[in-house]
């Protein structure tokens, strides 16, 4: 009986991965792969990456590929696995790929990366915004996403510019992105003359923020602003328990907030500004993107990730091009001297960042079930804290 | 003191919620000697059926009676079709068809609906607070506590006055006696897994209140804290369940909101730790008996 | 060995295997409606698996079960009850944390479409009256005597066409033995027939009609009551003579 119904259990993984859109590269043309969590916990993230590498590719290939040539991209489920993401990684070089995309959370990102930084082939994570990460690989391991630092900032910045005084930070130890970037805004805050008065902490998934808010209740003296990387569901139960406790402080989030739940909370969101990668202003690379995304895949785009997905493939083209090769080491030199790429998020800038590229970063704000764009912000390098 | 009795109601609405998920757990286990770590994806079903009903715009309370007959149904199914052929197997057999029937939904869920999360909107009066007595209850706490225990008073009458019921309680014991009194095997077992879907679809309510959207993966959590509430209440019994997870909210909460800052990045880690030293002073849990330990 | 179209229990060519193990290797008995039929034999003997294959609670190898002229072989235990036999487990097995009534209660769970679930109780009752003081007790507090009352009680709230008794005096003293042992014959003289499964050959072979002893698996020997009790052959067939 078991034997039976683990064996029908596999078949039935096995169709559903092939029907989550794994294409199959083949000799002849360039090949990129691709070792993402496209099941599993990063399945959120690497999935909406994946479809907009895909609209960039068959952007890229109908424009008549990279220096003529057609190019293929390979894929290959990670499970949202680290020790399967090192395995995959190997599997893709393997295949001959000349440029990898890799997960999306640092540590599967790091697995994978290891195996391509041997193998002297460049690869970049989809959507990790620890800016130490390349650092940690080596000389072929790139950023893409908009860095925590970055964000922090530019939050920090603005929140001094609203006249905020006083500040709260609420973090989590589960991730680097929901400890660090608040933690680079804290010091940001307090590098421009103002005070983190108290740093709450919890757990991803807790559901229940009621301890917190009554503490935050309960300080003194008490915020002006309150910032927290948290996302869904911990940011939508923590500003719903927030109001609901009376405390109408601001809050200021960074860009895992940009989803629809947020401008489906109603009340609640008025007013939270947050930070991403960009905002599709009429006109804009972005709102074109939008509507390419719509029309290939039949439905409005519903994250940044997609957009930052079709970035990383621009930039991976558009090295290759100016590299004018598949070679590992040379499509490396050209990645690391790239500048002003322009993509559907704006533009990005390699040269003399040590691999964590300079792209703006955008403030929105919740209004009315809208985003409102607050502003483009590039801050001075002096006022990033140090990775 | 204000604080104390704030932050009390705030445990006694989360233990609520952990209670709920606990003793549908603890029903399934009673009966059938399995942990359903499925369970938990009951409640994204529920998430599911409201997110479409809604989207079909027939309104919040439609939406959340689909999503809790959804999930009801939902476990009724899943015991018919995954859980019926391998009763008479052994404990880990259907401990990991329990896990793979948990995979697959997660997997259709992320294929076939979306890896990302979908918004659940909750009408903005049931987000404020009201005023008891100087105390700011929310109103989805208050519907929580509310809901919790009309939830646990009908279904103790039903456990108490009904044959069904008797023979639930009857099955927890002794299964095979329970069918020499001519009781149907297959109608406790059924009825047990309905019960805790509907356990699981209210928790799931609740839930989707607070966190504002569903995502795949979202019932790993929550059944896993109804695991350990299960467990220190005492594995086998339905009792147990409701007072494991009161208990464990109050543990969390309290050490939350007291626990002295430096502390704080240890605070899950004091919770298991006191869980533990419970189980280890009582192994058959907070009011677990001995002989039904299994 | 009794004849005819009286048989309200026939069971034959019965089998059992655990594994590799026969338990039961093909055993057969009857039971005229009114009788008191005693299974008898050793440890380990086969009794409990017997009753346990008839009522369907172990799967059979082979055999045939027949209550009342219909076949019931292979049937869920469940069904078996609503056809109107019922077994009243070694052990007693009540349920120890459900009160005595609701014990009671459970107990005649097929009797409700039948209307006659009260009528019966009242019966139990008066003729157990210690159950009536101990209606809302834990049955797990009942002392021993006790519990296999209302075992007793239990099985016959479903109205049973026959019961079978798993060894009613286990782990009883005496007095509360020969307590149990008058019951059995007051239920008979009410009309029940019962199959007793028993380790005390003399007390069973007192209140029975006939008996069978059951050896390594098979009948070594049947007969009437007195006749076995007289014949000294059933000490042999417990030393396992095939």
């Amino acid at each position: 009986m078991f034997r039976a119904s683990t064996t029908r259990i596999a078949a039935v993984a096995a169709g559903l991965v092939a029907a989550g859109g794994v294409a199959q590269g083949d000799s002849h043309g360039i090949t990129i792969g691709y070792a993402g969590g496209f099941t599993g916990y990063l399945a959120p993230y690497d999935q909406p990456s994946l479809n907009g590498v895909q609209l960039a590719l068959d952007q890229i290939n109908a424009a008549g590929g990279i220096m003529g040539m057609p190019v293929e991209i390979v894929v290959k489920d990670t499970r949202s696995d680290t020790a399967q993401a090192a395995v995959v990684a190997q599997e893709l070089i393997d295949e001959g790929v000349v440029a990898m995309i890799v997960s999306c959370d640092v540590d599967p990102a790091v697995a994978s990366g290891v195996m391509a930084q041997a193998a002297e082939i460049p690869s970049a994570s989809s959507c990790a915004s620890t800016p130490t990460l390349p650092a940690a690989v080596g000389p072929y391991m790139f950023s893409n996403y908009t860095a925590d630092n970055l964000q922090g900032a530019v939050l920090a910045e603005y929140a001094r510019g609203q006249g905020y005084e006083n500040a709260y930070i609420l973090l989590s130890r589960d991730t680097p992105y929901t400890e660090k970037l608040p933690e680079y805004f804290g010091e940001a805050f307090e590098a421009m003359g103002g005070t983190v008065v108290a740093v709450g902490e919890y757990t991803m998934g807790q559901q229940d923020f009621s301890a917190e808010v009554t503490n935050i209740g309960g300080l003194d003296p008490s915020p002006d602003v309150i910032q927290t990387s948290a996302y869904e569901p911990d940011f939508p139960a923590f500003i719903k328990q927030l109001r609901a406790a009376g405390i109408d402080t601001p809050v200021l989030g960074s860009d895992g907030i940009d989803s629809p739940t947020t401008f489906a909370l109603g009340d609640v969101a008025e007013g939270v500004v947050f930070s991403n990668a960009g905002f599709a202003s009429p006109g804009s690379a972005l709102e074109a993107f939008e509507m390419a995304y719509e029309e290939k895949y039949g439905m409005p785009n519903d994250t940044v990730f997609t957009a930052t997905g079709y970035d990383l493939m621009m930039v991976i083209a558009a090295a290759i091009e100016a590299a004018g090769s598949t070679d590992g080491p040379a499509i490396r030199d050209a990645w690391d001297n790239l500048e002003n790429v322009q993509v559907a998020t704006g533009s990005i800038t390699y040269k003399d960042q040590n691999r964590v590229p300079v792209r703006v970063v955008a403030l929105n704000q919740v209004s009315g079930g809208e985003r409102v764009h607050v502003g483009d912000f590039s801050p001075d390098s002096s006022m990033i804290p140090a990775p | 003191m204000d604080i104390l009795i704030q932050q009390f109601v705030n445990a006694l609405s989360l233990g609520g919620t952990y209670a709920l998920l606990a003793l549908g757990l603890a029903m399934v286990f009673s009966v059938l000697g399995l942990i359903n770590f499925a369970h938990g994806d009951l409640m994204t079903l529920t998430g599911y059926a409201m997110f479409f009903a809604i989207g079909a715009g027939l309104g919040l309370p439609l939406a959340i009676v689909l999503g809790i007959a959804c999930a009801t149904l939902a476990a009724v199914a899943m015991e018919r079709v995954a859980f019926r052929p391998v009763r008479d197997a052994n404990t880990a057999t259907m401990l990991l068809t329990s896990l793979a029937v948990s995979t697959i939904l997660h997997m259709l869920f992320q294929n076939l609906i979306s890896a990302r999360p979908r918004a659940i909107p909750v009408p903005s009066w049931m987000i404020g607070a009201v005023d008891v007595g100087g105390l700011a209850i929310g109103v989805i706490q208050l519907m929580s506590i509310t809901a919790t225990a009309l939830l646990l008073i009908a279904l103790s009458v039903f456990l108490r006055r009904s044959i069904l019921g008797i023979a639930m309680r009857a099955a927890a014991l002794d299964f095979p006696v329970t069918r020499l009194m001519g009781i149907n095997a297959n109608a406790v077992v059924a009825t047990a897994f309905g019960l805790s879907g509907l356990l699981a679809g209210v928790a799931g309510v609740l839930w989707l209140a607070q966190r504002g959207s569903v995502d795949p993966l979202m019932g790993f959590l929550p059944v896993l804290k109804a695991f350990i509430a299960v467990v220190l209440g005492g594995l086998g019994s339905l009792a147990g369940a409701v007072v494991g997870g009161f208990a464990l909210a109050f543990i969390e909460v309290f050490l939350r909101a007291f626990l002295p800052d430096g502390w704080l990045p240890f605070r899950e880690s004091i919770t298991l730790t006191l869980v533990i030293v419970l189980l280890l002073v009582r192994p058959e849990g907070l009011i677990g008996r001995r002989e039904n330990v299994r | 060995m009794s004849s005819g179209p009286e048989h309200l229990l026939d069971v034959a060519g019965l089998e059992v295997r655990y594994g590799a193990i026969e338990a039961i290797r093909g055993a057969g008995l009857e039971v005229c409606k009114g009788e008191i039929v005693t299974l008898l034999g050793a440890n380990g003997a086969g009794k409990s698996s017997f009753l346990n294959a008839v009522m369907g609670l172990v799967p059979l190898a082979a055999g045939r079960v027949v209550l009342d002229g219909e076949d019931i072989t292979g049937e869920a235990p469940e069904t078996v009850v609503r056809r109107g036999m019922t077994l009243c487990p070694e052990g007693r097995r009540v349920f120890a944390n459900l009160t005595v009534r609701e014990n009671l209660a459970i107990g005649g769970a097929t009797r409700r479409r039948t209307g006659d679930a009260a009528t019966i109780l009242a019966d139990m009752l008066d003729r157990f009256p210690v159950l009536a003081e101990r209606h809302d007790q834990m049955a797990g507090t009942l002392s021993g005597g006790e519990q296999q009352m209302l075992a007793i009680a239990r099985a016959m709230m479903s109205a049973p066409r026959i019961v079978l008794l798993d060894e009613p005096s286990l782990g009883l003293a005496p007095q509360v033995v020969d307590t149990i042992f008058e019951m059995i014959v007051a239920l008979q003289h009410h009309g029940a027939t019962i199959l007793l499964v028993e380790q005390n050959v003399d007390l069973a072979l007192d209140v029975a009609d006939r008996g069978y002893v059951l050896a390594s698996g098979r009948v070594a020997l049947s007969g009437p009551a007195s006749e076995l009790q007289a014949s000294g052959e059933v000490e042999r067939a417990y030393m396992g003579r095939d």
